[in-house]
């Protein structure tokens, strides 16, 4: 070997992870060059150090054994799903009680929307009077309140902008004129 | 929901089940209290409640009047009109009314009845006391004199529907002699039958600098002439908005020689079909009066009408003012001539004055004889 060993080839042999006819020459030159020898022996230090922490209350047996374990859970869990999702898509079955409660959802959904009442935004309309042939009606937000015609006789109406209505008819009886008057305020 | 709040809740439902709805007769011992001064050339000489009821509706309570007061005459001149003032709340939208008798001929010791059919809210918890009071508002006699607090300004209303009876009386009986019964007859069967218009009336809410509040445009008044009118309208428009008249504003010049106290100007529309009806009527605001000689002013209400006809919106395509009444100064009063209003449009529209329709309801249901013997009573 001519050239240097790099970096990853000292560390492979250090750990003697390389392979025979490269762990023989690696070791050939490094036999011969202080340099390399010192490079190799530095990984060999520091893989002993980090070999004595890790290992340090860890039972790499016991690890190894779990992890076997888990491998056999998570292929056999994959066969289950591949197996179950033929199934579905091959033959869906039919479920009353999903239909039940789907039927249920969507009939509490009609029933709500049925129900529901319009949320109208409160409208401040002013206080208003308002003749009819029915009579006069005051008319103040929800509330109003009709002037009934006397015996249904019909009346005439004079509205006024300052907010009155009079309202006039003649009595069934007597013949006699009368006037009533509402005011806005 | 704790233990002490659902007892409450049970408790104000047990209060509220038997107020909800609950109708109430009312007597008038303890429901009525009716003041007449005791300078009153009137006299109250019984009252009856009738069917008066009392209902609660939520916060308040409808009263429904139905009383007949019956008044005997104890001055020594002749009463033409009465006004009483009916009041369940003062101040309060719904809450006062009034009753008045026009073209009445009442002789001194003489008893008539007046009959007093309103409906009237008032608070539930409104203090005790009677719910209703009935005040004598004022009285006007044959002279024209008036007696009264006059609160409502009732003595300009008699006046001028006792001026419109006696110049209505006038002119049926100068048919009847020129023309006789068939002149008559035909004159009864014309006043018969105007067109009427549904209005509702609420304030505009214009703002401080806004001539016309919203509007889809603005309509000017064409004036109709009257000839002998001591004012005169010069311009006048309103904002419409399809159905809806806001905020009208009518200049007026005072043409006469004396100063002007009240007027009111009368206000037609015109619907897409060409029917004009009589709307109502603008009156001078008391704020603008009084309006001396050769001088202007305008007419400002801060009032919306709404018209309909059978409960369909009426939409308005051109409108009318007329010049209807007017008080001067000293309290004399004027409205059109007969003679004015024949030849003019006017008499298409107007409203017949309370005598000419108590006359024209005369007519109908007792027929000829019995108006030609009205007439000649006075």
């Amino acid at each position: 070997m001519k050239q240097h060993p790099d970096e990853t080839e000292l560390a492979l042999g250090a750990s003697g992870d390389c392979g025979v006819w490269a762990g023989f020459r690696l070791r050939r030159h490094v036999r011969g060059c202080t340099e390399c020898q010192a490079a190799m022996e530095s990984f060999t230090d520091l893989r002993g150090a980090l070999s004595a922490d890790l290992t340090h209350g860890t039972n790499w047996d016991e690890r190894a054994l779990e992890m076997r374990a888990n491998i056999r859970l998570g292929l056999e869990a994959g066969e289950c799903v591949r197996g179950a999702g033929v199934a579905v898509v091959a033959a869906p079955r039919w479920n009353p009680r999903f239909a039940l409660a789907l039927a249920s959802l969507f009939l509490l959904a009609g029933a709500g929307i049925f129900l529901r009442e319009t949320p109208t935004a409160p409208v401040n309309f002013p206080p208003t009077l308002a003749s009819s042939d029915a009579g006069i009606e005051f008319r103040s937000g929800e509330t109003s309140v009709m002037l009934l015609n006397r015996n249904g006789v019909v009346a005439d109406q004079t509205v006024s902008t300052l907010g009155e209505i009079r309202s006039r008819y003649i009595d069934g009886d007597t013949g006699a004129v009368t006037i009533n008057n509402v005011y806005l305020q | 929901m704790s233990t002490s709040n659902k007892v409450l809740a049970v408790a104000l439902l047990a209060m509220t089940l038997p107020l909800a709805g609950q109708e109430t007769r009312l007597d008038t011992s303890s429901s009525a209290r009716i003041d007449f001064p005791a300078d009153s050339p009137l006299t109250l000489i019984s009252t009856s409640m009738g069917e008066s009821r009392a209902t609660a509706r939520g916060g308040a309570v409808v009263l429904d009047l139905h009383m007949t007061l019956t008044l005997r005459n104890a001055g020594v001149r002749r009463v033409r009109g009465v006004t009483l003032l009916i009041t369940a709340q003062e101040f309060a939208p719904g809450g006062k009314g009034s009753v008045a008798r026009p073209c009445i001929d009442v002789a001194p010791n003489q008893e008539f009845t007046v009959p007093v059919d309103l409906r009237l809210v008032r608070p539930v918890q409104q203090g005790a006391g009677p719910l209703v009071r009935v005040q004598l508002d004022g009285v006007l006699f044959d002279d024209l004199g008036f007696f009264g607090p006059n609160k409502l300004n009732s003595q300009r209303a008699m006046t001028f529907w006792e001026v419109e009876a006696q110049r209505d009386r006038a002119w049926f009986k100068q048919v009847l002699s020129a023309k006789g019964d068939a002149g008559l007859r035909q004159e009864m069967l014309a006043s018969m039958g105007r067109p009427r218009l549904d209005v509702a009336v609420s304030r505009s809410g214009r703002t401080v600098g806004e001539l016309v509040p919203a509007a889809d445009r603005v309509a000017q008044f064409a004036f109709l002439k009257v000839p002998d009118a001591p004012v005169e309208a010069l311009d006048g428009f309103a904002g419409i908005m399809g159905n809806e008249a806001h905020a009208p504003r009518i200049e007026v010049l005072n043409k006469s020689s004396k100063a002007v106290r009240y007027m009111e100007i009368g206000w037609a529309v015109k619907d897409k079909d060409g029917v004009e009806y009589v709307a109502g009527s603008v009156p001078g605001s008391p704020a603008s009066m009084l309006l001396p000689a050769g001088q202007k002013t305008s007419l400002l209400p801060d009032t919306t009408l709404k018209f309909s006809k059978g409960g369909k919106p009426v939409e308005i395509q051109s409108m009318t003012g007329f010049v209807s009444q007017v008080e001067f100064a000293d309290g004399k009063v004027w409205v059109p001539s007969r003679e004015s209003m024949k030849f003019s449009p006017l008499l298409r529209v107007l409203a017949p004055s309370a005598e000419e329709q108590r006359l024209t309801d005369l007519y109908a249901k007792k027929g000829l004889a019995a108006l030609v013997a009205d007439l000649n009573r006075y």
